[in-house]
């Protein structure tokens, strides 16, 4: 056992130091990624859905389907049935709800899915492993899995126009993204999200009703903000905790009997 | 085996023979995956979650011996388990690495896989299992390499290299300390990849994470043994003491009293009151479709029934008891993998507010799932018998048999 005791502390210490080098290249390999949550910025992005103007049309799923190339196995936006209140038909429209404690962020473990600074949970399609653990985090089933890929043209997808961001390949996870892509480009035209058409989410600009607004709710003149403080809301399994960034203005209709 | 000597069929052949036919199956199937995508299987976005994943964790949750014996020879200093420990440490080396093939199969993007260790979401219970996962099967690999070292073919071929193998060994305390840390932290923390989730109320719970460590401490051991003594009955290439294995049998026992114990609270500490997903789920477990997996699977004969025959002397004493037993724990682990998995994902909760209801669904493993799951299988059982056949894997001291052997009484021929 003599000989080993000389051996043994020499070795450690190298493979301590090894240890400690390989750990730390790791770490560094992290910070070449772009997709991170943190910075800060000074928009809140929020929508709001009115249930009671909302006709159940679907038009949102469809335009959405279009200017995100979503692929028809798959739907960002589901317009889900809720039921009558009083004469009429209720609905749901469930986008992402771009929650403040997203349970997904906070799942995935490679950060494929991560909170932009103005509240956007985004997806990095190209960091996604396709694990699967954020679809089994996320309680609202907002997101869906690439199952098949999909290919050829999108019956969703106009003649006369053309999605706004890539598909994406089989094997990943996908989910609303709040049309950022509008957003950002729309901001740097000098346009205002939630006024402007040109920089609002699709759903919001297609919505026959006028059901679905969107806006910043940092600002207190928006439309959100406005609707938000003068309407009673409710959002989605708020005793979660996980705060979501959709809110829901009831249906306002007197339950008769 | 290529020598001009008569060859001659043996059991162990036809054992071989039937593994590597599931592996090519497996094999075939596996490949199908990759190239076809899941769509090939019965997951889906409600259940994204399946067999799979419960080969892998009962993967890792059975190959948990090689860090409890590890702990218990190197740092307990109980020296006389060291020949078991080899065992484990190589069972746990084959166990790690079927996980990782599973895992290689469930993921969406196979050739992303390093992004899991280049990518760091620290807050995801499953990067910190990825990362203990890739660790600990550094440990066991050099935890195994003395092993490999030693064998005859490496001494001659390569002694050089064989010998450097075989000094890895002095390390052993230092390795079995990385490896009794990396494991608490990852087995526990499968458990709480499930536990930390509010989208699936039956998981969200802090006791789901004991469970998977206390199941793994259980499970691991008891396949060893069970490996072990199997091995010392088929084959003359394993040198068995009963005696030794027989104390860890008695621990296993034990152990499962606590387990049955943690267990029944785990899964019964539920309020009176109605509470919406968590109550279907044990409703699920207890009189639906996991009822008889719960029940007769996982308690009765996954647990009780071995804990009796480990624990009440006539029954320890035989062989086949024991090996009944040890069998039995060693599916009871599998199935309460199981039920954990499907018990929260067969329950989806709706989020309309009106309404926070239940909604029940159904899995089965499609045909490619279950041929490539076997597959996996399969490749661990022919691993460990090529081990037991060629590595020398059980070799225990037979000194301490000659001692236990009585005199034979001597017949008057002689």
């Amino acid at each position: 056992m003599a000989e080993n005791n000389g051996i043994k502390r020499r070795d450690f210490l190298k493979f301590l130091a090894v240890g400690s080098v390989a750990a730390g290249g790791l770490r560094l390999a992290r910070w070449t990624s772009a997709s991170q949550t943190g910075g800060s910025s000074p928009y809140k992005w929020a929508m709001v859905i009115d249930q009671e103007k909302c006709s159940g049309c679907g038009q949102c799923t469809l335009a959405c389907r279009a200017h995100n190339d979503v692929s028809p196995d798959i739907s960002w936006n589901q317009v889900i049935d809720a039921g009558q209140v009083g004469d009429k038909k209720s609905f749901l429209p469930r986008p992402c709800m771009h929650c403040e404690e997203a349970p997904c962020v906070n799942a995935c473990m490679v950060g494929a899915s991560y909170h932009r600074a103005d509240g956007i949970v985004m997806m990095d399609y190209d960091k996604c492993i396709g694990c699967r653990y954020c679809e089994v985090a996320c309680p609202y089933g907002a997101r869906a899995f690439n199952w098949e890929s999909f290919d050829g043209p999108n019956p969703a997808v106009p003649d006369w126009g053309s999605p706004e961001v890539e598909r994406r390949p089989r094997g990943v996870v996908e989910k609303c993204s709040f049309c950022y892509q509008r957003i950002d480009r729309g901001l740097t035209m000098g346009l205002k999200p939630g006024i402007d058409e040109e920089a609002t989410p699709a759903c919001v600009v297609t919505c026959p009703m006028g059901a679905r607004k969107f806006g910043d709710l940092n600002d207190p003149e928006s439309e959100v903000s406005q609707l938000i403080n003068n309407n009673p809301y409710f959002r989605l399994r708020e005793d979660l905790g996980t705060s979501p960034r959709v809110y829901y203005l009831p249906p306002r209709e007197e339950v008769t009997g | 085996m290529i020598s001009i000597r008569r060859f001659k069929l043996q059991p162990l052949h036809f054992w071989i023979g039937f593994l590597l036919i599931v592996l090519a199956a497996g094999a075939v199937a596996y490949g199908i995956v990759l190239v076809k995508g899941l769509s090939v299987t019965n997951l889906s976005d409600v259940v994204p979650w399946g067999l799979w994943i419960t080969i892998d964790l009962s993967a890792i949750a059975l190959s948990a011996g090689a860090f409890t014996l590890c702990a218990v020879v190197y740092l307990l200093g109980l020296k006389q388990y060291e020949p078991v420990a080899r065992t484990a440490t190589f069972i746990g080396l084959i166990g790690y690495t079927m996980a990782m093939l599973t895992l290689l199969l469930d993921i969406g993007r196979p050739d992303r896989f390093w992004h899991a260790l280049v990518y760091w979401n620290t807050h995801s219970l499953l990067w910190e299992v990825s990362m203990c996962l890739t660790l600990y099967l550094c440990v066991l690999a050099l935890e195994t390499a003395p092993i490999i070292g030693r064998t005859d073919w490496m001494q001659s071929r390569f002694p050089w290299i064989a010998n450097k193998m075989t000094s890895i060994h002095h390390f052993a305390p230092i390795l079995a300390i990385f490896g009794l840390g990396l494991s608490m932290l990852h087995q526990s923390s499968l458990g709480a990849t499930y536990g930390v989730l509010q989208a699936r109320p039956i998981w969200y719970k802090p006791g789901l994470s004991v469970m998977f460590m206390f199941s793994a401490i259980v499970g691991g051991p008891a396949l060893t043994v069970l490996v072990t003594k199997v091995s010392g009955r088929l084959t003359p290439y394993a040198k068995v003491d009963d005696s030794l294995l027989d104390r860890i049998t008695l621990f296993i026992g034990w152990g499962l009293v606590g387990y049955i114990y943690f267990r029944f609270w785990d899964a019964f500490s539920v309020s009176y009151t109605y509470e919406p997903g968590r109550s279907e789920s044990l409703g699920m477990l207890t009189s639906g479709p996991l009822a008889f997996n719960f029940l007769v699977g996982e308690m009765l004969l996954g647990a009780i029934v071995p804990a009796i025959l480990l624990l009440v002397p006539r029954f320890r004493k035989s062989w086949t008891a024991q090996i009944v037993a040890l069998t039995l724990i060693v599916a009871g682990v599998v199935a309460f993998r199981w039920d954990v998995n499907m018990s929260g994902l067969l329950i989806i909760l709706t989020y309309l507010p009106q309404e926070i209801t239940a909604v029940y669904t159904t899995y089965f493993p499609s045909v490619i799932e279950i041929i490539s799951g076997l597959g996996v299988i399969a490749y661990g059982a022919l691993a460990i018998t090529i081990g037991v056949r060629y590595l020398n894997l059980i070799d225990h001291p037979i000194t301490r048999m000659e001692r236990v052997e009585e005199p034979v009484p001597v017949a008057g021929t002689d």
